[in-house]
């Protein structure tokens, strides 16, 4: 089964922008979410092997959401990249400490976030 | 009464004519960033082939010339190829990084080989002095022969510090201990393994367990004790497979 990468903000033009950025880079599928509750939901059906999480979210926000996501065993091992704010030296602790891999901060660079998954996808 | 509902009916117009307005440059602004985004996603992919495709050629060309080497020797026929993957193995188990370049300095360890004539060696008895002096000399005609070749700035100290002993005995610098280029400790490790593994005109091969033992033998003389104590991680099936491999 192709892997998925799950891209969870709320904000839209993000998401897109991700996607656009990452279509067919390292065959990875790709799905959207634009929040918290609508990533657990995606993450049970999909199992993704990534997901993009951003810190700031309505409804459940990134850190609960990535807690909850390695707290179930079909998403524990997922590699999950949190998307901050910049130079927001708490919400980096927070994440580390829900369990985030790697962090990419707003605004990201595209060709770190090509990089990434280009990693990723070779690992 | 009249005019004033037409004017809040104009500004309500013209409300709507902004927003539908910001609207379009919105939309039009995001698909030029979308754009932005797919242009260099694909740039990427492209660096990304190209580089890959460098690397393969890189590697070509060093495995033609090591076969260059070897293609004068029939017996060691795969050495390169072998001590390489067994180098990386070991190199790997005692942590070392592995830069595609330190295989490409494990291939090439003999390259200045070239040099040293036939009769020299492939001799069956013992060497002269002077003789001596000419395959002494091995290492650093290699290295000298791999100069101008940036890709392989690395490589070149496994070529020239091959021969290198961690008791300060080998050549061409007398290097002794930790002075010696990591890569050439754990080199000379996999190549005295190979050796003493691969049947050779004045010698059959011998087992691995064999071979462990005279390694072993030889920590904190020929070799790096923390090299030979990651070597002895690794099991001999391991080996086994790399050979098969390759052969």
């Amino acid at each position: 089964m192709t892997p998925t990468i799950l891209i969870v903000d709320d904000d839209p033009l993000v998401r897109k922008l991700i996607t656009t950025t990452l279509q067919d880079v390292a065959g990875f599928r790709l799905r959207e979410a634009g929040d918290g509750l609508e990533a657990l939901e995606a993450a049970a059906q999909e199992c993704p092997r990534i997901v993009f999480l951003d810190y700031d979210m309505p409804r459940l926000n990134g850190i609960e959401t990535c807690r909850r996501l390695r707290s179930d065993p079909s998403t524990a091992d997922a590699t999950i990249i949190m998307l901050t704010g910049m130079s927001d030296a708490p919400a980096l602790d927070r994440a580390l400490d829900a369990g985030a891999d790697h962090f990419l901060t707003k605004p990201f660079s595209p060709l770190r976030l090509l990089r990434l998954v280009d990693e990723l996808g070779a690992g | 009464m009249t005019s004033s509902t037409g004017a809040s009916q104009d500004t309500v117009a013209s409300l709507r004519d902004r927003l539908e307005r910001l609207e379009r440059e919105g939309t039009a602004r995001q698909r030029q960033l979308e754009r932005y985004a797919a242009d260099l996603r694909e740039i990427f992919k492209q660096e990304r082939d190209r580089a890959q495709a460098l690397r393969r050629s890189y590697r070509a060309t060093v495995l033609a010339l090591a076969d260059a080497v070897e293609a004068r020797d029939a017996y060691t026929g795969k050495h390169a190829e072998r001590v390489a993957s067994y180098g990386l193995r070991i190199a790997r188990a005692a942590g070392v990084e592995v830069d595609p370049q330190v295989e490409f300095g494990f291939l090439l360890h003999d390259v200045g080989k070239v040099a040293v004539p036939d009769a020299i060696l492939f001799k069956p008895g013992p060497l002269t002095a002077e003789e001596r002096v000419l395959v002494v000399r091995h290492p650093v005609i290699g290295s000298e022969i791999l100069r101008h070749i940036d890709f392989l700035d690395e490589a070149k100290e496994v070529v020239l510090h091959h021969h290198e002993r961690w008791d300060g005995t080998g050549y061409p610098d007398e290097l002794e201990g930790e002075d010696i280029p990591m890569q050439a400790r754990v080199f000379a490790v996999a190549d005295t393994l190979d050796a003493l593994t691969t049947d050779r005109p004045y010698q059959a091969a011998t087992s691995w367990a064999k071979a462990r033992e005279v390694i072993r033998m030889e920590a904190g003389m020929q070799f790096d004790p923390a090299i030979v104590a990651a070597y002895e991680t690794v099991p001999d099936e391991e080996f086994t497979g790399i050979r098969d491999a390759i052969a």
